[in-house]
């Protein structure tokens, strides 16, 4: 006897690929059906190594699965329910065509439903995994809250997307979990860290609903993804409210109970009692104080001592962070948009309200004397109070990112606005050109020179206007007196030398050339230089080169930066002469 | 000449049902029947009505206005309009007089049964089917209030107790297996989904700072430029393919194309003048493979062939042998060709490393169609203002998060398929042809 013949592809990687047919096939299940349980399950296409191979010989580029995956699929209790869809929608159908209503009432009342919970569980065996997952959860279920009713999406998954996304900014509330804010023009990139997860959203800004071409995006699809991700923030939200001790579902006595209806009669009503929601603190289950506050250990096996001083400031400044506006009171002019402001001024402990008359949910009135801070984004207003300061919207913003109140004097109503930057760059990148605008949002120093000199640049700028108003008439004695300020400045700089060196001099035992300490270090440096070993000899080399074009790269941008500086002022200059010629 | 005259038949043939239709005059007869039928279905004529059967005296008041309401409850009462087709709309009485009807269930159940069973219920004794459909409505509302609501979550999954079993550490797989046996859980065995990621790429790119709604100048021109890099790319690659693939062609005009045709199309045709000429030299038959002419080698030759290849090979063992020994003074030369290959298959092999860890950032090739990127979003110098209000918005997120799933290797990239809307050849059915009264009724 003949051992028999192997068959081609019944090992190896054409044994371990399937196209999408083959699985549809074997599950028994429709294309839809298949997709919405891949997407459900997280079981998602394969790239194979040898694709020819792969396709058992077939040409062309076809969707590959595991075949392990498929198996995995095969044992979910959830076929059953798809399978179950597919009898309902038939016999519906077949009540509705022959119109026998009552058991097309019958069927309806009857629907089969999807439980997805064990999936949940299944996918994220932990609540931190699940944390891990959120942004993308988030930032879809936030942009499905802004949906009127669409065809392929569920009626209700719009509004139930709203009651949860509502549910998780007050969890942040309570938690006092934001971290970072950034307006795009896309969105509100938000940025909250939530058991020590960070966790990263976009909420759309509120404009009106744009149609979108369905060539573009699979609207059933994303629905899909969203009838997951509904599921999985629920239970998210259950466990967030009692770890924060917190009433869940929470109830907000100033949204109606069918929001259905409220949102089809008008958008706008919706929209103000949603952020009226947001206002008001939700019901505890016990005035107990929440989880302490960690306190770092000072002793650390692993760490260095200064990477554990490091961690300490920084959760000092978290902490500072967290009671940021505690004790401000805001008001918001109506043509602000709330949300996003309601959301992050109570995040960090702030009082606000808005005009009562337009708008639910309104706190306390315009006229209150105990207002601190009025924001508004037009040019100026009528009607001002002396207490209290008018602000831009970005001040906010800015002010989170910073971790401190910034000074409000850029911000004022009317002002032209300092660039909102970014927050989301890594600010340990010593090896990259900074903006000196960017270096003074997160160094109040730097932000004081700024000022400076910003402000000297004014005076000398009125300086040398004044001076040009003087030219005509004596010329030389200006230019006395400027000679004059330069040498009395060198004069100091000089006593201040001088003083250094009486200082050292009479403790004189040994002289200490003062290079030759630097000189020291170089050549000891150099010989650690060697001692590198030879398997990393050319990584160092690299990486030291890397650092050094980087160096000059910061520098190339800091001249560019200078030079664009000089030209601008020059031009402010001309600029100003042509006026006052003008006039 | 005799004219003929069309003389008027005295009999005609009434033999087909035909020439009865043609020369017999019916219509005193047909119009009397339709009298009758008219009278059967209005009733008599009204000139042989009495007068007490035309009128009646109106003895009962003029109605006063009835309120909606009750003219609502009263048309309740009335029987249902949809019931009005089953009423007879003529007056012609039914020619079965004894119609037959199925009586209902309920009719055709005996007195005796029928107070027995209303004496049953009475004392409270139900039949078992009626007990059957109350258990089983009752066990119905219950399996649908415990059906899941969307939207409703009471329950915490990620209990602590359920850590016991799964993914602890401290008890060993055997041990849980034994202590659970007799409670019915089954010990499930799940892949570790978590830790097949998709793809390494975050789910949520952070923006360009450039795409600040203020953004400042240098963050700004960064992104101006990147933006513009890219479409600079895609513009040369298009001028590429043009200048590959158009503008390789020359352009003729159309009369010219087609003389061109003509002569491509009719070359390796013999012409009428080549025709001529091979006719007149051609005069006897001659093969174009001549037939091959089986020559044999003499002995000699054969020797002396063997001779030249003995020598051939000695000569080559020879050569072959100075080599190995001329080799041995090569060694450092060899060496270093050794060497120079390894070198090369090291910078290749760091290359192809590179390379890979270059490819995981790229989204895989997971179906017939490429993943196409989308464009940066961007504001135009112009359109930035600096403040919230009168904000530029630019993209849009749904199909941000679309392409971002695709890129992450989370779906496949498709396109939208239309359906093919199928051929449908319209006729009628013979049945329903309008000739059937030329054909079958004459």
């Amino acid at each position: 006897m003949v051992a028999k013949r192997k068959k081609k592809y019944a090992s190896g990687e054409g044994a371990h690929f399937m196209t999408r047919k083959a699985a549809l096939k074997k599950l028994q299940l429709s294309l839809n059906d298949f997709r919405r349980l891949c997407i459900l399950k997280g079981i998602y296409p394969r790239e194979p190594r040898n694709r020819k191979r792969a396709q058992k010989g077939q040409a062309g580029i076809k969707t590959l699965y595991h075949v392990k995956d498929i198996q995995f699929l095969m044992h979910e209790p959830i076929i059953w329910r798809l399978r179950d869809y597919k009898i309902f929608n038939k016999k519906v159908g077949r009540a509705r065509a022959v119109k026998d209503f009552e058991s097309l009432k019958k069927y309806l009342n009857n629907h089969p439903t999807l439980k997805l919970d064990h999936i949940v569980k299944e996918r994220y065996p932990t609540f931190l995994d699940a944390l891990r997952d959120l942004d993308d959860c988030l930032t879809l279920c936030f942009l499905f809250s802004t949906f009127p009713s669409i065809a392929h999406v569920p009626r209700d998954q719009s509004a139930l997307c709203r009651r949860l996304t509502i549910e998780f900014l007050h969890a942040v509330i309570e938690a006092k979990a934001l971290r970072k804010v950034f307006v795009s023009i896309k969105g509100y990139y938000y940025q909250a860290e939530i058991k020590g997860e960070t966790i990263t959203w976009i909420v759309p800004h509120h404009f009106s609903f744009e149609p979108q071409s369905r060539a573009e995006v699979d609207f059933k699809l994303m629905s899909t993804f969203v009838e997951f991700y509904t599921v999985m923030l629920g239970f998210i939200n259950f466990r967030l409210y009692h770890s924060l001790n917190l009433f869940y579902p929470p109830k907000f006595s100033v949204v109606s109970q069918n929001d259905d209806e409220k949102s089809i009669v008008d958008e706008e009503v919706f929209v103000s009692e949603r952020v009226a929601a947001l206002n008001f603190p939700v019901s505890k289950t016990s005035s107990g104080e929440e989880e302490e506050e960690v306190e770092i250990d000072t002793f650390s096996t692993e760490d260095t001592p200064e990477k554990i001083e490091e961690a300490k400031i920084e959760a000092e400044k978290i902490k500072n962070l967290k009671g940021l506006f505690k004790g401000l009171k805001f008001f918001i002019n109506r043509e602000v948009p709330r949300e996003p402001l309601v959301f992050i001024i109570r995040c960090f402990g702030g009082e606000v309200s808005w005009d009562k008359l337009l708008f639910v949910g309104a706190s306390f009135d315009e006229n209150d004397e105990s207002v601190t801070h009025q924001i508004a984004d037009r040019p100026s207003m009528d009607k001002q109070f002396i207490s209290r300061y008018y602000i831009q919207p970005q001040w906010v913003f800015d002010s989170v990112n910073a971790r401190q109140l910034l000074p409000v004097n850029k911000y004022f109503m009317g002002e032209v606005l300092p660039p909102h930057l970014s927050p989301f760059i890594d600010k340990s990148r010593d090896q990259q050109y900074i903006p000196p605008e960017e270096k003074a949002l997160y160094d109040p120093e730097a932000l004081e020179e700024l000022h400076k000199k910003q402000e000297t640049d004014d005076e000398s700028e009125e300086e040398e206007q004044e001076d040009e108003k003087l030219e005509a008439e004596d010329s030389e004695k200006v230019d006395e007196d400027e000679e004059d300020t330069e040498d009395e400045e060198e004069e100091e700089e000089g006593e201040s030398t001088k003083k250094k060196k009486l200082k050292v001099t009479p403790g004189e035992v040994y002289k200490e050339v003062p290079w030759e300490k630097s000189k020291q270090e170089r050549q000891e440096y150099k010989l650690r230089e060697k001692l590198v070993k030879n398997k990393h000899r050319k990584l160092y080399k690299s990486m030291m080169a890397g650092r050094q074009q980087r160096a000059k790269e910061i520098w190339l941008l800091r001249k560019k930066r200078r030079l664009h500086e000089e030209k601008q002022k020059e031009e402010r200059k001309k600029k100003k002469k042509v006026e006052k010629q003008t006039t | 000449m005799a004219k003929p005259v069309m003389k008027k038949k005295k009999r005609v043939s009434k033999k087909s049902k035909l020439s009865w239709r043609k020369h017999v005059n019916i219509n005193d007869v047909e119009e009397f029947l339709e009298d009758q039928r008219l009278e059967e279905r209005l009733g008599p004529p009204l000139e042989t009505l009495t007068d007490d059967q035309l009128f009646k005296v109106d003895v009962e008041p003029s109605k006063q206005t009835v309120s909606s309401k009750e003219r609502k409850r009263k048309r309740f009462l009335e029987p249902p309009r949809c019931f009005a087709v089953l009423q007879p709309h003529t007056k012609v009485p039914d020619p079965i007089r004894k119609r037959n009807r199925v009586r209902t269930k309920e009719e055709r159940k005996n007195d005796l049964i029928k107070k027995k069973e209303a004496e049953n219920r009475a004392k409270g004794i139900w039949k078992h089917r009626e007990l059957q459909a109350i258990r089983d409505q009752k066990v119905n509302e219950e399996r649908k209030q415990n059906d899941p609501k969307r939207g409703e979550f009471v329950q915490n999954i990620w209990d602590a107790d359920d850590q016991l079993t799964e993914n602890n550490g401290w008890f060993s797989k055997n041990t849980v297996k034994h202590n659970l046996a007799g409670t019915g859980k089954i010990r499930k065995t799940v892949k570790d989904l978590k830790k097949i990621k998709s793809s390494v790429l975050p789910t949520i790119e952070m923006p360009h700072p450039g795409m600040s709604y203020n953004p400042s100048y240098d963050d700004h021109q960064d992104l101006l430029k990147t933006v513009a890099e890219k479409e600079m790319k895609i513009i040369k690659e298009e001028e590429h393919l043009n200048r590959v693939t158009r503008d390789m062609f020359s352009k003729v005009t159309a009369k010219k194309r087609d003389s061109m045709w003509l002569q491509e199309m009719s070359q390796g045709l013999q012409s009428a003048s080549t025709n001529d000429n091979d006719n007149e030299s051609d005069s006897e038959y001659k093969a174009l493979n001549p037939p091959t002419k089986n020559k044999k080698k003499t002995l000699q030759q054969r020797r002396k062939q063997q001779e030249q290849m003995q020598l051939e090979l000695l000569k080559r063992a020879a050569k072959l042998s100075k080599k190995k020994i001329s080799d041995i003074h090569q060694l450092k030369t060899l060496n270093k060709q050794i060497d120079k290959t390894e070198s090369k298959a090291k910078i290749l092999r760091e290359r192809r490393l590179k390379n890979l860890l270059l490819k995981k950032k790229e989204p895989k090739r997971l179906s017939a169609i490429k993943f196409e990127e989308t464009e940066l979003d961007f504001n135009m110098g112009p359109d930035i203002t600096g403040n919230l209000r009168s904000l530029k918005k630019e993209g849009n997120l749904l199909t941000e998060r679309f392409k971002s799933l695709q890129k992450r290797n989370v779906i496949e990239p498709s396109v939208r398929r239309r359906r093919k809307k199928s051929k449908v050849k319209v006729y009628t059915k013979p049945g329903h042809k309008e000739d059937w009264i030329t054909t079958v009724a004459r």
